[in-house]
Formats: C-alpha cells, structure tokens, sequence
C-alpha cells in the first residue's frame, strides 16, 4: 500500500494536514484499550448474579430470635406450657382453695381448686377477678414515707425509732385490722404487739356479723362463729342473710347448699328453703319461699317462729304481748313443723345484726337440735371475728387522742365506717400511723407510712378460715413492685428481720404440724401441704358451754318506720362487696346478679313505694337519714320483691381512685363520661352505716326520700325482666315465653317415676343431618335448680377468653362483651319468683348464624362447635342478627386496656380481638384442644371430665357440666338423659348443643304449676 | 284498514314543539350558565354531601361503636337507607324497561332523569353495605376472587353473597342502559355544543354515532335486548335484598311474602321519587311542555296501584302471623304496632297507605304542590318501612333478656344525611352536564296524537302509532342539521 495506491486515504485532519490543530483531550479516557471493566454481557451477568443471590437471602430463613431467652432454663418449665400452683384466695376472708395458672412465669387464671374441702372447685367472681388486681399499676410500688416514695431501710429505721420512744413512753399501740385467718400472722402480730406495754389488736370487719358472735358469746359463753354446713340441711330458713351471695363464705355455702338440693342423686334430694328479708337478695332469688319482710321486723318473726318451735319442743318461752306477725301464721306453723320434723337436719339463720335477733336464731337452733349437726361450733369458722364494740372503743380512744401509734392492715376505716370524715381528721392527729395498703386509698393517704404488703399471689402466706383446714398460700410471681409481706415487715418491727418463708415454715414447724398425724416428718408434711394448698389438722376445738336459756329474749316489737319515710337497708353486692376490689374493672362491670345493673349503686326501690315517690327507674333521689347525716343523691332502681318500705342501697361505690375509670370506655366524640359525679364509681352510703349498741349496723329506719328532678341513666345489660311480654302488646294479655321451665317436687318425682318406664323419643329430622361428628360431640348441660346467678362464671370467662371491658356507656349502650351472661327473669307479681338462666354460645347444629356469614367466617367443626374466625370475619354483624339467643358479641371499637400491666393477665392461648371482628363463647376451644393434644401424646382416649370450661371450673354450684354428647357413657350425656332437660327454643330446630335441666322449686303444686310452659 | 280502531291522544308533548325545538330545548340548557336554583341546589346537596364523608371517614377510622347500634340490634339505619335506596333505584330500570317493552310511549319524557335517579341511588345503596362492616377496608372479600387463601371462598348460602351478585349486575345493567339510551344524545350534544371540552367529552361517549339508518337499526335491537335483560332484575334485585330477612329466623323478617311485597314497594318508592325528581326538574329546568301534568297523572296512578300491593302485604303479614299460631311471629307485628317504636309504624301506615288514596281525585292528582307533598309523604313512609322491618323486627326477639332499644347516633344520621347529598349532588350534576330528557326518544313521540289517521300504520296488538319509529330516524338527522 502506501504511495504506490492512486488515493491517499487520510484518516483525520492530523493526518491530511499535520498542522491542523485538533482538540487535545477530547477524549480523556483512553479509547483504544477496553472501554469500562463491564460490558453489556458482563452487566447482565452480574446484574443477573447480584439479583440472584439476594433473591436467595432474602428466602432464607430470618435468623431466629428467641422470645424467651432462658440462658439457663428453670427446671421443670417448659416455655408456652402452663404449671398450675395450688394456693388461697385472700379476696375475702373465706379462703377459699385456689389453683393459679402460670404460664412463662405469671399468673394467667385463678382456678378453684378441687380438692379443697370448704370450697370444693368453685371460686367466686371476686376470687376470679382478683387476678386483674395483681396487674394493677396503681399498687404501690414501694413505701411511701409522709406521702412520698421511700425506701424500705428508711422507712424501716423511721417507723423503729418511733417504736423505741413507744416502747419507753408507753402510749397505746393500736393495730387495727380486719379478720385476719392465717395463723402465722396472728401468732407474729401477737410477738410484735407484745413489745409494747399498751398495745392491742383491734378486728372489724367492714361486712360484719359480729352480732353472731356477741351472740354466742351469751347463749354459749364462747366468741365464735359458727360453720354452718347447708350440706347437711333440709330445711333452711334465712332471715336476711344472703349466704348464696356475699354472707361469710358464699362459695362454700353454695356448695353446700348445692349438695342438699341435688335432684340427679338416687334418691333425689331437695332441701326447704325459706327466706325471710326485705330486699330481693341473690339468697331470695333461689328460695322456695321467700316473704318480703321489713328490717326491722325480722326480729318478730324470728320471734313468732320460736315460740312455734318452742311449743314443739316443749320449751317455756313467753311471748305475752308480741306484735303481729309479719308473714302469715299458717305459714309460720307450716314451717316450725317442718323445721321440727327436720330436727338437727335443719338450719336457722339471721344475717341481722341485732344480737337479740341472732340470739333468737341460736335459741333456734339448740331447740331444732342443730348445734353439733348443722351449726358447727366445736369447728368454728375463723372468719369475721370482727368485734364492734372493739371498733366502737378505738374510735372513742382515737377520738380522745389516746392512740399513739396506729397501724392498719386490710381495712379502709376512713371509708367504710360511718363518720369516717371525722376520723380522717381524727387520723391527721396521731403521732404514728402506719398502713399496709397495697393502694393508695382514703385511709392509707392519711398514714405516716405505707408499707405495701403483697398481692397475695406474690406472696407467702396461711389461712385457717374454719377450725382443722389450714391453706397456704406460695407466690406465683416475683413482687412485681418493691413491696413487702406484712409479716416481713411485722418481724422486722420486732427486731427480728426474716423473709416471710422463714416465717411461715418455722409457725407451720412449730404450730401446725403437732396438729397432724398423717406424716411423720415436717418436710414431707410442708411438701405436700404446698402442693395440695391445704392440710386438713387437727381443729383448734371450741369449748362451747351448754345453752344459756337465760340469754334468750323474746323481741316483741320493733320501733316501726314513721308513714312516708323508708327503712334503710345497706347491702353488700355480689362482686363489690364492702368496695375492697373497687378498682378492679371486672368486678365493676360485672352485672349485679338480681339487679344486672353494673358500674354504679342506685337506690332500690319497689315499684310501688316508686309509684307512691312519683320516680320512675334513673330518678335522680335524694336520700335523708336526719340531722347530722350525710345526704345521698342516688338513681332509683325498681326492685320487684322489695319491701315497700325499704330502700336498698349498696356499700362499696364512691372509692377514691375509682376515677381511673373514666378513661376505661372507648373514646368517641359522642361519648358520655364512663362514670358518675366526682367522676367516682357510684356513691359511698357507708357515712349512713350505724355504729351502735356494740354492733355496726345495716339498717336504719326513718329516711327520707325525696325526688331531685335530676335523672342518671343506669347501665344494665338487662332491660326487660319477665318472660312475660310487655302486657301492652300482646292483643289477649300475658302470653309467656317458655325459655324457662319449673316445676314442683311433687310432680318431679312423678314424671322421675314416669320416665323411667317410658322409652326416651328418639329425636326424628325430617332433613339429613348437615355435619358428621365422627369423634367427638361437644355439648353443655346447664342445671338451672343448680344455679344461683352468682355470676362466678362470668368473669371465670372474661379472664380465660381475653374479654375486654367496655365502660359504663358502652353497657348503657348495650354493647358489653361478657359472652356469659346470666339472664334473670321474675314471674309472679307479689310472690316473686326468679330464675335464673345462664346464657352463652349453644354452639347449635343448624346454626343461624353459620349460614347467614357471607365470608365464611362462622362455621361448624366436626366436633360440633360452632366456630367463629376472627381473622376471616368483615364485621356483617348479620350473624349477631341472625343469632335467636342473642349471644354474639360485637368489637364496636379497640377496646384499649386503660392500664397496659393488665395485658399480662391475657390469656397467651387466644388472640385478643381486633375492631370490626364478631367473637362469642367457643366453649373453651383452647381447652379442647390442650387435653386432646395431651391425650394424643400420651396416646389414650380422652377421659370423660379431662375437658372443663371456664365458667364450669368456677361454678361453685356445679350448674354447668361439659362433656362428649358421642359418649352415652359421659356424665353429660347421662344429665341430658334427664326428664328435667330442656332445649331453648327447641321448637325452631335450631339443635343446640347446651341442654338446660328444669328449675324445681320445693313447693307444693299450686297455681305456679301453670307457667310449666 | 281505514276502518280499524285507532285511538287518538292528546299529543304528550306540548307546546306543539319542532324537532329543532326539542334539541334546543335540551341542550339549551347544558350550554348556558346554572341558574341561582341550580346553584343553591346543588350547593346544599354538596355541602350535606360533605357532612356525610365527614361522618363516614370518622365511622371508619374509630369504629361502628360510632353508630347507635347494639348487641341487639346490629342493623339499623344504614341497612334501613340501603334498602331503601336500592328501592328507590327500582322505578329507574320499571320505567325504562318494562315500560319500554309494554310500549308505554310516555314515558319517553321521563326515563332518562329516572334512569340516572337509579345509578345514583344504587350508587347510594352500595356505600351502605361497605361502611357499615366492622372491617369496610375487607369488603372484597364478598366476592369470590381466585386467592392465595387455598380453598378460601365465599359462602354462596349467604343472602349478603346473593346481594353483592344481585346489586352488581344491577348496577352493570342498569349504568349500560342508561349509556347506551345516552349514546345517540351525546351525539346531539357534541353536534350541536360549542367547541371546548363538553364537546370533546359528547364526542368521545357517542362513540362516532353517525345516524344513519344502519347504526340505529343496530342501536334499537341493543336497546330492546337490554331492555329484556333488564327486566328480570326489577324483580331478582330487590327480591334478593328481601331474601337477607327472609332466611332470617328472626321473627318478623322470617317472611316467604317478602320478595313480592319488596319489590311492590321498591317500585313504589322509586315512583314517588322519580315523581319528586320529575317536579323538581320540570320547575327548575322550565321542562313543563315536556314533562306534563299528564305525565304526573300516569305515575300517580301508577303510585295509587302500588300503594295498594304495599297495604296488601301488610295486611298479609298480619294474617300470616295470627295464622300460623306462631306466637313469637305475631308478638313481632303486634309489637311493631304497638310497641316502644309503633309511631314508626304508624308514620308507615300512614304514609304508605292512607296517603296516596288521596291521588284517587283527579283535582289533587294534576296539583303538582300536591303530589310533590305526597311524593315526599311516601318517600318517608318507605324509609320508615325499612326501619320497622329493621329496627322492630331485631330490638325484641325471642330472649326476653336480651331486648333493647335503639337511636340513631349524630354520626349516623349525617351518614343518612350523606347519602341524599350525594344522591342529590349526582343528580344536579347530571342535569347540568348531561341531556335530561332523552332527545332521540322525544323527537319520536313528538308528533304523537295530531298525526293524521290515514298516516298510521295501525298494529293490531298495540294501539299505538308505530309509524313513530320512522320518525325516530329522521328526528335525529334533523336535530343534528340543527
């Protein structure tokens, strides 16, 4: 090539002209090597790679992250399992037996426990609700030394350096308490009152019965409460003492009270239950005869059915000059006669606190030969010891300014005791005044110091509520604040500083196991004792004298109520009590079980004493007891089977602090505030409690009720109260509805006598049956006889299903959650009669709601559950609609928890439902499906009774019986065969699976025999 | 031939109008500015419109617990308003269909704004189900889409399923029929209207609608077929919305004469408010010569026949419930009218019943302040009948304990508020912007009644001039020269 070839090809200016000037640089990267380290393949292949390999991390498993880092796993726990730990309820003084449900760690559940002799399985609502007050972050969390958070040193050194000048000085030490059942404490509180040289231990108990006591103390010289054993009762008379609800130990009456009515027993047994009071008491709702009687007449009719009694037995007693009585003679002979008949089988009692009317009772009782039988005294019972005229003495010392130091353990005095303004001022004047109150309430924000004592799941501890049953109590948790055990801070008082297990084991070494003779050395004595809860002793024996017949005097008339004014009657409310769980949000919205009023108090009244006031229900009163008296402002109730001239107030509302409530409901523009004036929960009536002639009582007569114009609407969850239609509506008057059956003993026995000759009808359908149980078929028997409306079951189901509480205008609203609920219905006008009908999910075959749910959201198992999927469900409410036993309960909003340490008592095994999401009663579905996985591991059939539902756990009457409908053999579906069962509503083919066994009432046939539906 | 009977009418257009007339009549008025009425309308409607998104944004963010609803009774006044909207949307499709297919040619005046009245109100109908679910946000999930969720579908058992179906194909049905009777106006529209975006957008929705004979042959046999579809729905919709109490077992809503005595009163409360609609337009929109008294005195008939079916089932329900001994079912309707909520009841009653006989006379029947009254009277009365199949039916049930009552809470009756703003918002807009007389179909029937017999080709079946139809054709072609 080159200058041979005819053209010269230049390939750049450079080149044509070497002069030409080009652009230096134009290209500052050099052209010719390669470009860039990547070219288009190389992109695409580590595009490709990179794209890859983090498409494969990121389908790796996320590193795992232990929720529970046990570096060092405790012994014999298992994460997610739950250990139950037996121990006591410290609720109230009734000890009755727990089992507390751990699970990682904490309690989730208060069971009752089975074994334990008084209580027997049942655990209250209070006991129940009593969990939601270990969450509770308003307890203290550490002492508190003049109102501000201390330590326990200083305060420690504070409180024994007053103690040492006491001890020299010698002023009165005063320990003020209620009943207190654990012998360790009594035996410490003894050691540590010793030190001084005036020094006394003061009981009272808010609920008293000391006129009990006093009372026996003059009949039988010996200050003791009886246990009464309705077990062995079969004819019960009651004069106004609610021993079903809320008098002395409720679950262990019921219990046996239960026990004597037991119709599925061979031969059936049915105690006579007749109730004498003035207000309608959950005891009244279950009487079979009930008569309405004004407070201060109880005594009368105490008095006429002694000298009946009297007559019977032969004994002298003068009743010259006796008012009328009360109740119809006929009556009253009809029932000394069966009382007699029943002798050392039967049972007086009288809640009065009078003691010549409890003298009546005791005079009674000897008479009937029932000391011994029905009336323990030999075993007494251990709880409320209070003594008035103990109370009465210390008010006047405290009042005089004699008291130097004051400590005060389980009582709010400022609270609940008439005048308690005064000795809250009172209190501001002592030199030392020590409370052991886990909160914050009117007393303790008084004392000097406040040494928190323990919730009693925290903490160790014993109670001999009655003579011979010891209980134990053992920690389920560590304290979650820096508190102390009473007896902690008693030791270290004493000058002998030892943790309460010490203490425990060294009383239980020295006290309590010479008591036994089961074991023969105290370690395996403790162990077993822990694990069982309880141990059965030897009882401390009360040496009753022999009857005093001195003692005995006739009450022949009573100052009788002027025309126009009401006898007061103050009543403690099943769940609320004396207002010790005020702040417990359960127990608040719990419906009252006569009332089904919840979150306030209100004025009861009859409908016709309201008819004659001129007040309609939610009639803002006025409530007068007299000059000097405070002055109630209260929303009327009508009470069916009220006295006419009696107003019923309950205690235990108007706590201080129960203002936290008010941001307890959902938040709304429309919202009403959740709680009434002051922003409290309800109104205090204890300033209106009396404490006089040694005993605090109850009633009092000569109120003055007047009308206020004002109005403040009532939250029930029940508003119409018959199974009577409204008799405006229907065009022939009262047509009934047959929700409900009852009959009398004698025509249940005769249809028990038929039925066992007549074949059972075998249920035809005209359809195949829509669902195959292959194995198992879940089904429930309600007993209604059983039942006592006491509402346990209740919160048994709010605490195991995760329910939350909603607020008083939500109730109001009618929008509360409780998936249990137990309608009460009266019939009768006059003679009221009640039932009482607990009402949840009955899981029915051709469920209405199942087919109506266009999401598939409610559907059948092959168990026979209805089943409900939270997280499928749109919120149709179609099914709630649709449901003809109204059970279905809607999330209308997120129902915040107002403290968020309550979400600990959330049960782990559900899921806590969201807004918009439809949930109802699964009959316990975690509980199915726990014993079943367990009997799968441990490869056996599951066993009849493995499987308890909450509310049936808890029921201290045993109304509720869960069990395998597939199994003739269960116990189930052996109640079921029952002549006594019932469906609801079985006309419409709904099936049900919960059958309810029909309500005997022991009566003769009379008229009532006509709403047998 | 001469001699078959042929029955002469007055013309049911006044006014003596020319085709020419017609269009701008029509389109006159979407071309110039609102008027004050307009405005004022549509500011009221639009502002109530706001209160009730307001209401619904705030239900949906903090829960139905903003609704007066209960345990008890978890349907109120929003499945009240669905219902009854779904019912006002039934006059729509009866007038546009089933009068088309009967050939009652005067309703030629009054079907497009009916029409359009039964797109907005089951617009309206439709939001009802969707806010009043606990979770709106998983609406969806009543239809049954392919999912990842397995086997996961619907339960075709649910009446709610049924709805969702029923209400969509309604709507699909309805919305098509009302576009396609749209289709040869908006091409009046876009020939006659000034150039700018209303004359692009009639352009573009007639979808080059050119006139000819070929293309209206084509659009008739649409219309008819749709028509005949349309029909059935008339009676499945609201036959389906009754079946959501119908298979109920709740006493008072478990009922086998709810389907007819739903759709008699659908019909019946979409009549008064076609008749409430037509008033308040012949007024606002000066349509008097199109939209005549004798238009009013037909659907006051059609209001008085109705009006009989609704008493006729209510009266039914009384004697079912005392026949059938059921003493929990005839407990509900004795409730109904004597119970806590008998003065809904009665409002019903009277409304429903005792009110339209009044349009018997003819003097009240051609007053229009009257049958406007009227229309109003019945348009409450059917809502109040929701309510006591509602409300009543679910407040006392068969447990005693569990009764309650119900009030509806500020947040609910501004969502109901809500719905007759948007309905009306929808509706004012509609008049504004689109032909609220359907011009085609005008022009058809124009020369009605002063046609001269000899020109007529009578049908034996129909004594109606079919001759009318041709008519049609030019009509059009003579608008657009226009």
């Amino acid at each position: 090539m080159g200058e041979n070839s005819p053209k010269r090809y230049w390939k750049s200016l450079e080149e044509l002209e070497p002069g030409f000037d080009a652009p230096h640089d134009e290209f500052p990267e050099p052209l010719d090597g390669p470009v860039t380290q990547f070219d288009r393949r190389g992109f695409l292949k580590a595009a490709g790679f990179t794209v890859a390999a983090a498409t494969l991390v990121g389908c790796g498993r996320a590193p795992v992250e232990k929720a529970i880092p046990f570096l060092v796993q405790p012994e014999t726990t298992v994460p997610g399992r739950a250990y139950f730990y037996a121990s006591t309820c410290a609720a109230c003084s009734a000890g009755c037996g727990l089992l507390v449900k751990n699970r990682d760690g904490r309690p989730i559940k208060l069971e009752g426990c089975p074994e334990h002799p008084s209580s027997r399985g049942g655990l209250c609502a209070v006991g129940q609700a009593a969990l939601l007050g270990l969450y509770d972050s308003l307890r203290l969390r550490q002492p508190l030394a003049g109102g501000k958070p201390s330590t326990w040193e200083e305060v420690d050194r504070e409180i024994l350096a007053k103690l040492t000048t006491l001890r020299s000085s010698g002023g009165a030490v005063r320990f003020l308490s209620g009943t207190i059942t654990s012998p360790t404490t009594r035996a410490l509180l003894e050691r540590f009152l010793k030190q001084f040289p005036d020094a006394r231990h003061v009981v009272y108990d808010p609920l008293s019965s000391s006129a009990i006591l006093d009372a026996h103390e003059q009949t039988h010289g010996v200050r003791a409460l009886p246990r009464f054993r309705f077990d062995r009762a079969v004819v019960i008379a009651g004069f106004d003492a609610d021993f079903l609800g809320t008098w002395i130990s409720p679950v262990e009456f019921t219990s046996g009270y239960r026990a004597g009515r037991a119709l599925e027993a061979n031969p059936p047994r049915l105690s006579y239950h007749v109730q004498f009071e003035p207000r309608m008491s959950l005891t009244g709702t279950k009487a079979d005869r009930r008569w309405r009687v004004a407070p201060d007449e109880i005594g009368i009719a105490l008095t006429h059915l002694a000298a009946r009694v009297a007559k019977l037995a032969g004994a002298a007693f003068s009743v010259a000059g006796l008012a009328a009585s009360p109740v119809p003679a006929a009556f009253l002979d009809e029932l000394a006669q069966r009382l007699w008949e029943a002798r050392g089988r039967s049972l007086v009692i009288c809640g009065s606190q009078d003691i010549a009317a409890q003298v009546l009772a005791n005079f009674l009782n000897h008479l009937l030969g029932n000391y011994g039988a029905t009336v323990d005294l030999e075993r007494p019972s251990y709880q409320r010891q209070g003594n008035d005229r103990d109370l009465q003495t210390l008010l006047g010392e405290l009042e005089s300014g004699r008291v130097a130091a004051l400590f005060i353990a389980g009582v709010n005095p400022v609270y609940e005791l008439p005048g308690g303004s005064k000795l809250a001022y009172v209190l501001k004047q002592a030199s030392l005044v020590v409370s052991f109150a886990e909160r914050l309430d009117e007393a303790s924000s008084l004392a000097h110091y406040v040494c928190p004592d323990h919730h009693f799941l925290e903490s160790w501890g014993d109670a001999e509520a009655t003579s011979g049953t010891v209980s134990l109590f053992q920690p389920a948790l560590q304290p979650l604040g820096k508190t102390r055990a009473m007896v902690e801070s008693l030791a270290a008082w004493s000058g002998k500083p030892q943790p309460a297990y010490d203490i425990l084991r060294e009383h239980w070494q020295a006290n309590i196991f010479p008591r036994q003779h089961r074991e023969r050395s105290f370690e395996a004595f403790w162990d077993r004792s822990v694990h069982d809860g309880y141990a059965e002793v030897e009882p401390r024996r009360e040496q009753g004298k022999t009857f005093r017949f001195n003692a005995v005097r006739p009450i022949l008339s009573s100052a009788r109520t002027s025309a126009g004014a009401f006898a007061l009657v103050l009543y403690p409310k099943v769940g609320m009590l004396d207002g010790r769980h005020a702040q417990n949000a359960w127990l608040q919205e719990l419906p009252d079980p006569v009332t089904k009023v919840t979150w306030d108090n209100y004025a009861c009244l009859s409908p016709a004493a309201a008819a004659r006031l001129g007040v309609k229900e939610g009639d803002v009163v006025r409530l007068e007891a007299g000059p000097g008296n405070a002055v109630l402002e209260l929303p009327v109730y009508l009470q069916p089977g009220q006295q006419d001239g009696v107003v019923a107030v309950a205690l235990g509302y108007g706590r201080q602090g129960t203002e936290r409530f008010t941001k307890v409901a959902p938040r709304w523009i429309w919202a009403r505030p959740g709680v009434g004036e002051n922003s409290l929960v309800g109104v205090n009536a204890a300033p209106l409690l009396e404490l006089a002639g040694g005993c605090l009582r109850y009633t009092r007569s000569e109120v003055r009720l007047t009308k206020t114009g004002a109005t403040r609407a009532l939250a029930a969850t029940q508003k119409h109260h018959s199974l009577t239609v409204p008799q405006n509506i229907p065009l022939l008057g009262g047509e009934r509805r047959d929700m409900v059956r009852e009959t009398t003993w004698p025509t249940f026995l005769r249809n028990l006598a038929e039925a066992k000759h007549a074949a059972p009808a075998a249920q035809e359908d005209l359809w195949p049956a829509d669902h195959a149980f292959p194995v198992h078929k879940w089904g429930m028997a309600v007993d209604l006889n059983a039942c006592t409306g006491c509402s346990a079951c209740v919160i048994a189901c709010q605490a195991e299903n995760n329910i939350p509480v909603v607020g008083k205008d939500e109730v109001r609203r009618q929008r509360e959650m409780h998936w249990m609920r137990i309608d009460r219905y009266y019939s009768g006008s006059d003679d009221l009669d009640v039932v009482h009908q607990p009402m949840f999910c009955c899981q029915c075959d051709n469920a209405p709601c199942e087919t109506v749910c266009p999401v598939l959201a409610t559907v059948h198992s092959d168990e026979g559950l209805n089943q409900q999927v939270y997280n499928r469900c749109v919120g149709t409410r179609y099914c709630a609609n649709n449901c003809p036993y109204k059970v279905r309960r809607f999330n209308w909003f997120d129902y915040a928890r107002d403290d968020r340490l309550q979400n600990l008592a959330l049960n782990p095994d559900l899921s806590v439902r969201s807004r918009g999401v439809m949930e109802k009663c699964t009959f316990c579905v975690q509980r199915i499906q726990e014993a079943k996985i367990e009997a799968r591991r441990q490869g056996k059939e599951m066993a009849d009774g493995a499987i308890q539902t909450a509310c049936q756990q808890s029921c201290p009457a045993q109304a509720i019986l869960f069990g395998d409908l597939n199994d003739p053999k269960s116990r189930l579906s052996q109640a079921l065969r029952s002549p006594r069962n019932f469906r609801v509503l079985a006309e419409f083919n709904f099936r049900p699976a919960v059958g309810y066994l029909t309500l005997v009432r022991n009566r003769a046939e009379d008229q009532k025999e006509k709403h047998n539906g | 031939m001469a001699d078959l009977p042929v029955v002469l009418r007055p013309s049911l257009i006044e006014g003596n109008k020319s085709l020419a007339q017609v269009t701008r009549d029509v389109c006159g008025g979407l071309e110039g500015k609102p008027t004050p009425l307009w405005w004022a309308g549509f500011l009221i409607s639009f502002s109530v419109l706001i209160v009730g998104i307001a209401a619904v944004t705030y239900e949906i963010l903090t829960g139905v617990g903003t609704w007066g609803v209960n345990r008890t009774v978890g349907w109120a006044v929003p499945i009240t308003c669905f219902v009854f909207w779904i019912g006002i949307g039934h006059a729509g499709t009866l007038i546009s269909a089933i009068l088309y297919l009967l050939r009652q040619r005067w309703r030629t005046s009054v079907n497009r704004s009916a029409e359009a009245m039964t797109i907005f109100a089951v617009i309206c109908a439709g939001i009802f189900p969707v806010v009043h679910l606990g979770r709106p946000w998983l609406a969806y999930w009543l239809f049954p889409y392919p999912n990842t969720r397995g086997t996961l579908w619907v339960n075709f058992r649910s009446p709610l399923v049924w709805d969702a179906f029923a209400i969509g194909t309604y709507f699909t049905i309805s919305l098509l029929f009302w576009y396609l009777g749209l289709i040869p106006d908006l091409a009046t529209v876009r020939d006659v209207a000034r150039p700018g975006p209303r004359q692009r957008f009639a352009a573009l929705f007639s979808l080059g609608w050119n006139g000819s004979a070929r293309t209206w042959q084509r659009y008739e046999v649409v219309y008819l077929l749709l028509a005949g579809l349309a029909t059935p729905l008339v009676v499945s919709v609201h036959t389906i919305v009754s079946w959501d109490f119908a298979t109920a077992v709740i006493p008072g809503w478990h009922s086998t004469i709810f389907p007819p005595y739903f759709v008699a009163g659908a019909i019946f409360s979409g009549l008064a408010m076609v008749l409430t609609l037509m008033l308040i337009a012949r007024k606002t929109m000066r349509l008097e010569q199109y939209i005549t008294i004798r238009h009013v005195e037909v659907m006051c008939k059609l209001v008085i026949a109705t009006s009989g079916m609704v008493a006729l089932a209510y009266a039914t329900e009384y004697f079912t419930a005392l026949y059938s001994a059921n003493p929990y079912e005839l407990f509900a309707f004795l409730n109904r009218a004597r119970g806590p909520f008998a003065w809904t009841y009665w409002t019903m009653v009277s409304c429903n019943v005792l009110v339209p006989q009044l349009l018997w006379s003819k003097r009240l029947r051609t007053n229009t302040l009257v049958v406007f009254v009227i229309s109003i009277l019945i348009n409450v009365g059917m809502w109040f009948e929701r309510f006591v199949i509602i409300v009543t039916s679910l407040h006392r049930d068969y447990l005693p304990s569990s009764w309650s009552t119900y009030s509806p809470t500020p947040i609910e009756l501004a969502t109901l508020a809500g719905s007759f703003g948007l309905f009306f918002t929808c509706f004012l807009l509609f008049v504004r912007f689109l032909p609220v007389i359907a011009i085609a179909e005008v022009k058809g029937v124009l020369k009605d009644g002063w046609l001269k017999p000899e020109a007529r080709r009578p049908v034996p079946w129909v004594r109606e001039p079919a001759g009318a139809e041709v008519l049609t054709y030019k009509s059009a072609a003579e608008g657009v020269q226009q």
